[in-house]
């Protein structure tokens, strides 16, 4: 059960620009707002580009915010980052291992500058190498395992100080079938164990299997925050996909404004903002 | 934590192979075995050289009597002289000099009449050795001739001195030895003393580089800074564990190679020059360790930055030798000539210490100037590590946009965080114009360059580049009547506070020679008239110099830095060091924090100017002038010091009121109403 009533991750009018030499000022995240429960799936769903990854690094402190803020169980991302990366995992398909490390190094050596207590580092080692079979490679250097084998070291490592709060940015990014669909097997356990996970993907029948609310990225905002039967009941829609078009057509003006249904509700804060002017 | 990460980082190093052969492995095989081949040859070498037999010539309008010369050279008896065994073959030939060309001859002995050029009278025969530079056995076969030829001269000469009747044998008219009174510890302790920084920098370099490169730019390039950077550590952490294990390795490969020398000594394969035998006490061998911890960490913070800012191994690799070259250049400050600790050299990181150790192995150690030089080595690493722990929190490094609003607009706002690197080539400016131009311009010249080209158009540069607003900048603004008593007031005053400042400092601190303050005041003022020197010694500084430091340095470090005494301090800070010899910037810094606080507190810039007027005026002309005579040495008496305490009060009460504005909040700061 979700329990609603104590939310780990808050994200208030979050908002990230960047100044580049070529296309000026991007607003590549506008002012989102979200909440995060445990024992929940939270997906921002988007496409390349829309601000999804922005989003995530921000929480897990490596991008400052320019504007609004965030907290992971109740700690501030801008005045205590170290407290905030300490109550979660990070896992991106950017987060490489270090190849020289074998596969047990590798969690045991995560699973100490995460802060987990010394003296159970080892137990806590031994139970991950077991969750996730690495037992039989455990010895063996990183660079020298298959990628299904990486895939498993990498999301014990992200799992490795038993954060309570896990971010899974594009998780199935260049995996193949098998490999995914074991990706999303072990977000399911981590979501059963009463995790808060924050799940991000462009594949709309990840984010349909997977999460139980919905957030829809586009350009830097949140067009639309719900579970998948609200959201369908907003477009009329049934297929996530349909859904997701709807709401990106009529944030772009290609759908009068006279055919929104009464989605006020849905919309996120940051949408009806203006645009801050610089 | 740092504890986790530093042995993460070693075991990465020490599993990479190709690190372990290229540090530790290469040195090991490759060092003796360089030494070892360069003896060999040498060896090979001089002995070929020794055996062969030189073919030589004879020619020239005057051969018959060059020939008797070169015959009598060679059947000298060298016993009792310094002269090196060889052995000559006269070839008989009519083209000497194709021969000579072609290799078959060594040397070439031409007899002949002086001709223009040469430097003695035109009837005087000249005797010319010809040979072939680039060939080894020509210059041996010129040299070896030579001192041949010499020795006969010097035999000629005696005995016709002799047959004139001449009392002594040349020499013997005046006979001069040397003596050295340096003991052998000293000398040695003098070209270890040199040697010792430069060696260690090169082991440090060459030893935690490769450490260095693999920590940030190794981590980027792989994808695992990203992984790193989101876990709980600190990024102090970070680059502490990374920090340490470049020093670690460093300074274990550095001991591998000295004891791998020591080795080879030990073994009597390499022999230990003489110059490096030399007893070190237990205390100097404390210092001399305290000494390179600075520069270990410097030059360890350094690399780490370096592999910070380089996106790729490749970036690094580019960067990697001016790095190499801006370390090991100021680590040769101990041969330059004359060169002394006690001097402004030990404000600079490396050459400070560089000359430190010298004087340190020489006994010559004096340890506030020791003090200073660790100093400015140690602040130097402490710099480039913040500027690291900066790189890792630089958003770059995960993103390709930059997120830098000021810097992405520029203008007036960007200003203030780029002023100082500004002020830093202004003095590189005022440096060379100094050390190159110096003597060509002379004082006034100097002077001209200085305050017309440097401070008033770099003012001018910086106004411009940044569409700064005049006014405020330059703080032009009417001050509150009361501003010009206090500044009539105010700067006698603060003259007399700064004569006792510089009285102390003297005594205390930094002694300076008399003769140096002598000749500052002769170059200062020779051949100058009084109008003159009212000119270029008070009212030009007074307004060029207020503009430059008062106006543009000041108004931008105030945006810049939050704290207005911190600006005050820093501008000071530079001013003084505007004024090359070390012992006027003391007392020009503190005028400098008088001014900026004349400036500050009086919220006009025309006070400031007419402070620096009176102030130049009443240091310098009198003096001059002759009107009044002050022994720097001595000071005034305690009187005058009271009633210059009761008058800087009066003064800096009485600019309380302050007409002028205050430049706005630093940009990105909500500006209050």
């Amino acid at each position: 059960m979700t329990d609603m009533s104590q939310a780990t991750v808050r994200v208030s009018d979050l908002r990230k620009t960047f100044y580049d030499e070529s296309r000026g000022e991007v607003h590549a995240v506008d002012g989102l707002s979200f909440d995060c429960h445990p024992g929940e799936v939270f997906g921002l769903l988007g496409a390349n580009g829309a601000g999804k990854t922005t989003t995530l690094r921000m929480l897990s402190t490596v991008l400052k915010p320019s504007g609004g803020t965030a907290s992971v169980m109740g700690h501030d991302i801008e005045r205590d980052p170290e407290a905030v990366r300490r109550s979660l995992g990070f896992y991106s398909a950017s987060t490489a291992l270090y190849p020289r490390l074998t596969a047990r190094e590798t969690i045991e050596f995560f699973t100490r500058i995460n802060g987990y207590p010394a003296e159970r580092v080892q137990q806590r080692v031994e139970e991950l190498v077991d969750r996730f079979g690495i037992a039989e490679y455990q010895k063996g250097r990183v660079d020298k395992l298959s990628s299904g084998m990486k895939q498993k070291v990498s999301i014990a490592r992200t799992m490795a100080h038993d954060p309570p709060v896990l971010i899974f940015d594009e998780p199935t990014v260049g995996l193949d079938v098998m490999n995914a669909l074991a990706m999303v097997k072990v977000i399911r356990e981590l979501k059963e164990e009463g995790k808060t996970i924050i799940f991000s993907s462009h594949i709309m029948s990840e984010v349909e299997k997977l999460c139980d609310r919905i957030g829809i990225v586009h350009r830097g905002k949140l067009l639309a925050l719900g579970t998948l039967d609200e959201l369908r009941a907003v477009t009329g829609e049934h297929y996530l996909e349909d859904v997701f078009l709807d709401y990106v057509k009529r944030a772009e003006g290609i759908v009068g404004e006279a055919e929104i249904g009464p989605a006020g509700a849905l919309h996120a804060a940051g949408d009806e903002l203006p645009d801050r002017s610089p | 934590m740092t504890g986790t990460l530093f042995r993460n980082e070693l075991r990465m190093v020490f599993r990479d192979t190709r690190t372990v052969l290229i540090a530790v492995v290469a040195p090991l095989v490759l060092f003796p075995l360089f030494i070892f081949i360069t003896n060999f040859v040498e060896e090979r070498e001089s002995a070929r050289l020794d055996s062969a037999t030189y073919e030589f010539a004879v020619t020239g309008e005057r051969s018959a009597w060059a020939d008797d010369i070169v015959r009598t050279a060679l059947n000298l008896d060298t016993a009792g002289l310094a002269i090196a065994p060889a052995s000559f073959d006269r070839v008989m030939t009519q083209n000497a000099d194709s021969l000579l060309e072609a290799g078959d001859l060594h040397v070439l002995v031409v007899g002949r009449d002086a001709v223009p050029g040469d430097s003695v009278a035109a009837d005087v025969p000249v005797l010319e050795l010809r040979f072939r530079a680039s060939s080894d056995f020509s210059r041996n076969a010129r040299n070896r001739m030579e001192e041949r030829l010499l020795a006969v001269r010097t035999q000629l000469r005696d005995s016709v001195f002799q047959a004139a009747g001449f009392p002594v044998a040349l020499d013997e008219v005046v006979v001069f030895e040397s003596d050295n009174v340096a003991s052998a510890e000293k000398e040695a302790g003098s070209f270890l003393g040199g040697v010792l920084v430069p060696f260690l920098i090169l082991l440090m370099l060459s030893g935690g580089s490769i450490v260095a490169a693999d920590s940030i730019s190794g981590e980027k390039e792989r994808g695992t800074l990203e992984t790193l950077l989101t876990t709980a550590s600190s990024r102090r952490d970070i680059v502490n564990a990374k920090l340490g294990a470049i020093m670690a390795v460093g300074l274990a490969v550095g001991l591998v190679n000295i004891a791998n020398i020591g080795v080879y000594i030990g073994l009597g394969i390499l022999d230990l020059p003489e110059t490096l035998r030399i007893g070190i006490g237990v205390d100097t061998l404390l210092i001399l360790l305290l000494l390179t911890i600075p520069l270990v960490v410097m030059v360890g913070a350094a690399l780490l930055l370096l592999s910070g800012v380089s996106n790729s191994y490749k970036e690094y690799q580019i960067y990697f030798l001016p790095l190499f070259l801006v370390f090991l250049l100021p680590s040769m400050a101990a041969f330059l000539p004359g060169v002394e600790l006690s001097s402004a050299i030990a404000f600079v990181p490396i050459s400070g210490l560089a000359v430190a150790t010298r004087a340190l192995l020489m006994g010559d150690w004096h340890w506030i100037w020791g003090a200073i030089a660790l100093g400015s080595t140690g602040a130097a690493g402490w710099l480039l590590l913040q500027r690291t722990e900066a790189a890792l929190s630089n958003e770059r490094l995960i993103t390709s946009a930059g997120a830098d609003e000021v810097e992405f607009r520029g203008g007036a706002a960007l200003f203030p965080r780029e002023v100082l690197t500004w002020f830093v080539g202004f003095w590189v400016v005022f440096f060379v114009v100094s050390l190159w131009f110096g003597e060509a311009l002379g004082v006034r010249g100097q002077v001209l360059v200085n305050l017309w080209v440097i401070f008033l158009g770099g003012s001018i540069l910086l106004i411009r580049r940044y569409g700064l607003d005049v006014r405020e900048t330059l703080q032009l603004y009417a001050p509150h009547w009361r501003a010009w008593p206090a500044v009539i007031i105010g700067a006698p005053s603060a003259l007399v506070l700064a004569i006792g400042l510089f009285g102390l400092v003297n005594r205390y601190l930094f002694p300076v020679p008399e003769s140096l303050l002598e000749s500052f005041g002769q170059s200062l003022t020779a051949d100058i008239s009084l109008w003159q020197l009212i000119i270029f010694v008070t009212i030009m500084p007074g307004v060029l110099e207020e503009i430059a430091f008062r106006g543009v340095l000041l108004s931008g470090l105030r945006k810049h830095l939050k704290k207005p005494w911190l600006a005050v301090l820093v501008s000071a800070a530079i001013f003084g060091v505007f004024h090359v010899s070390l012992f006027r910037i003391v007392p020009t810094a503190f005028l400098g924090v008088v001014l900026a606080l004349v400036v500050v507190r009086t919220g006009s810039i025309f006070p400031a100017m007419l402070w620096h007027f009176l102030n130049n005026f009443l240091a310098v002309v009198p003096q001059e002038m002759g009107w009044i005579v002050i022994d720097q040495m001595e000071g005034v008496g305690t009187v005058w010091y009271a009633l210059a305490v009761v008058g800087a009060t009066a003064s800096w009460l009485m600019m309380a009121n302050r007409s002028g504005q205050l430049p706005p909040e630093p940009a990105g700061r909500p500006t209050k109403p």
